[in-house]
């Protein structure tokens, strides 16, 4: 019997790892214990000893890959064995694309788990190990079950998932495409004329049988074009941490509207000089970075992390700021913002940002972030729910500050508005604690000159 | 290198022998672990735990991006450090004189948590978490990261490799290393942010004999087994 090779359970915790270096090629002989394939995870690497002797049979999983606990990665045929029949052509993405030096984004995100495929390996072994092998596709028993129902073969299908993997979607896409490839051509050949009505062709002695509504799609049904590239590291570091927050915290949101008009006015008078004197950009977030870390350590929660059985109050504040990079998000974090002035915070969100746009940021630019701040007013948005940045426990949105009408004294009058929102994780904040927080930013931001003075 | 080899006659099957080895050059080091890794799989020998420092070096783990690097290798070379590629899962770690490197050459499933790499791990952070609590530092872990910090400073790296179950590579606790040494792998030391020694810390650094007991009694605790350190020095190294 062939033996598979899966990936051991690792650990409590562990429910991944990368695929780090195939220590064995297909064909090479094997003794049992021997070690055949490293899994990276965290800071370990460990070197998975062979089930059994024979022969490696088929290497399911590339070099950079990351796998579950419980993945096939491979077979070992003991002597005389071959593989299955459809199972595991071995995949062939050359070992040499998945030695390429690993990218430094790998540690662009925050909260990163170990997954240094370079955009070569990614690519290789997606090209190489979606087709035929049914046998050696990972493919979850829902899809199996879909494609069954539809009289799907896997071997028609290019997976798009992780590894080749055929997913839900991969296989919906085919059913549509093959049911619009076998209807198109005979209900409606290629140029007819576009809308032949009946009212246009005059009194009719009977009506025209009803004809298909042209579709824009029919045109495309055969060329409907997908540009396929591989998942950057960053990305799916991005996509691992959003899922992580999303899966171990209780989201919750609560909404502020600030009146600006006060900081839009002494930035105004601000800045031109600071740019002058100090060379620094002097945008809103220094002001509201300040804001947040006053308001922060009267409400200490906000600022804390907890564990299964503790709650850490951290009494230092890093705050940290969300930049866009075409790269993808990330979360450079000001150190010590409490212990900083204005200028100086100024300075550090500045540098970061480009930083993080040049891609030069270090680790260390990237962790220890107590709380963060995302700006999606950058864009014109006017209101947002963020993600926490996991293991965070808020997250400040802020938003377009815009002239919006608003009631004074029973007046109505024009004001330079913004919306907060912050998001927090409901298990440790309760949404007093957390309304309150809101406001206090609000009103630190409203008043700024009752503050500013001491942290200048 | 000959490494002492602990005399197994009389030994509690549980000991785990200690030995600080002082300074070895870092291929050394790593050529001798991989002959101990292979002995203790066979059960040839028993678990063990080195102590060693190194001449200056950057290590490069699998998980290492070569952009984390600042200079060449060439360049690197000139200022007398070394860049060497090893099994060991992490990015680039320095290693140089006023660290105290710990290579703890266990079989995981002798040790309480079994084999559970992240449990691994937490157990070496928290046997320097004693040490450095001893010292009266306020250190913790940061998850998801590995390794040991005081505020925002990380005190001590860790970065492991385990073949047929085997755990080799370890820790590095900074005692008293130049830290303007790290300053070549992260182009963004400013004021020495992010990297923090025991003197750095405590204003002074602690002896080193001192210290590697107290690493030696740590991970007796954790590990509930005794790590034993020799009377004298072994006279072999």
């Amino acid at each position: 019997m062939p033996v598979t090779i899966i990936v051991p359970q690792l650990g409590e915790s562990v429910v991944e790892g990368t695929i780090g270096k195939w220590l064995k090629k297909v064909g090479d002989p094997i003794a049992k214990d021997e070690p055949i394939v490293e899994i990276i995870t965290d800071k370990i690497n460990i070197e998975l000893p062979a089930p059994s002797a024979g022969t490696l049979g088929e290497i399911a999983v590339q070099e950079g890959i990351v796998a579950q606990v419980g993945d096939k990665l491979g077979v070992i045929l003991a002597a005389g064995e071959s593989l299955p029949a459809g199972g595991g052509a071995p995949a062939k993405a050359p070992a040499a694309a998945a030695h390429a030096p690993a990218v430094a984004a790998a540690h662009a995100a925050p909260g990163a788990p170990t997954a240094y495929a370079t955009a070569a390996a990614m690519s290789a072994a997606t090209a190489t190990s979606a087709p035929p092998s049914t046998d050696g596709m990972r493919v979850s028993p829902a899809v199996r079950k879909l494609m069954k129902e539809h009289g799907v073969d896997i071997r028609q299908i290019r997976g798009s998932g992780m590894g080749g993997r055929v997913t839900r979607e991969d296989v919906l896409t085919h059913i549509e495409a093959r049911s619009v490839a076998a209807s198109a051509p005979g209900a409606m050949p290629a140029g007819a004329p576009a809308f032949a009505t009946a009212g246009a062709a005059g009194p009719a002695p009977a009506p025209a049988p009803l004809k298909s509504i042209p579709s824009a799609s029919f045109a495309a049904a055969g060329a409907r074009e997908e540009e396929v590239r591989p998942l950057t590291n960053v990305r799916k570091m991005i996509a691992a941490n959003m899922l992580k927050s999303r899966h171990s915290a209780a989201h919750c949101a609560v909404a502020d509207e600030v009146d600006m008009s006060a900081l839009v006015d002494l930035r105004g008078r601000l800045k031109e000089k600071v740019k002058r004197d100090y060379g620094v950009g002097l945008t809103y977030m220094p002001f509201i970075t300040k804001a947040v870390v006053r308001a922060l350590k009267e409400y200490p929660v906000l600022n804390a992390v907890m564990t299964d059985t503790e709650i850490r109050y951290r009494k230092y504040y890093n705050i940290g700021v969300a930049v866009h990079r075409d790269q993808g998000l990330i979360v450079p974090v000001v150190k010590d913002a409490d212990r900083k002035n204005l200028l100086e915070i100024a300075a550090d969100i500045e540098g970061l940002s480009t930083r993080a746009r040049n891609d030069k940021l270090t680790l260390d630019d990237i962790q220890g972030g107590t709380f963060t701040i995302t700006n999606a007013g950058m864009f014109g948005a006017t209101a947002s729910v963020p993600v926490l940045n996991h293991p965070e426990v808020g997250i400040l949105g802020v938003h377009l500050i815009e002239e919006r009408p608003v009631v004074r004294d029973h007046r109505v009058v024009v004001r330079w508005m913004m919306t907060l929102v912050l998001s927090f994780d409901h298990r440790l904040v309760d949404g007093t604690p957390a309304a309150m927080f809101l406001h206090r930013v609000k009103g630190l931001l409203e008043d700024p000159e009752s503050w500013l003075l001491d942290s200048i | 290198m000959n490494l002492p080899t602990p005399n197994r006659e009389g030994l509690d099957p549980r000991e785990i022998p200690a030995y600080d080895l002082g300074r070895v050059p870092y291929r050394a080091a790593l050529e001798f672990q991989h002959r101990a890794v292979e002995t203790r799989a066979r059960g040839e020998s028993p678990d063990v735990l080195y102590f060693v420092e190194h001449e200056p070096v950057l290590t490069v783990g699998r998980g290492g991006h070569d952009a984390n690097l600042l200079l060449s290798a060439a360049d690197y070379a000139r200022r007398g450090i070394e860049v060497v590629p090893v099994e060991r899962g992490g990015d680039v770690t320095y290693h140089g004189p006023g660290q105290i490197v710990g290579y703890p050459i266990v079989a995981l499933e002798s040790l309480p948590g079994g084999r559970d790499l992240h449990r691994y791990l937490r157990d070496i952070e928290e046997a320097i978490l004693r040490v450095l609590g001893a010292y009266g530092l306020d250190a913790s872990r940061r998850p998801p990261y590995t390794g040991v910090w005081v505020g925002d400073r990380k005190v001590a790296a860790i970065g492991v490799a385990v073949r047929r179950w085997v755990a080799f590579h370890g820790f590095a606790l900074n005692v008293n290393p130049d830290l303007r040494h790290f300053d070549l792998i992260h182009p963004c030391g400013i004021r020495g942010l992010g990297v923090a020694s025991l003197a750095s810390l405590l204003g002074a650094a602690p002896p080193r004999e001192e210290v590697v007991a107290r690493l030696a009694r740590a991970f007796s605790e954790v590990w509930e087994r005794p790590v034993r350190l020799p009377r004298e020095e072994p006279a072999h190294v």
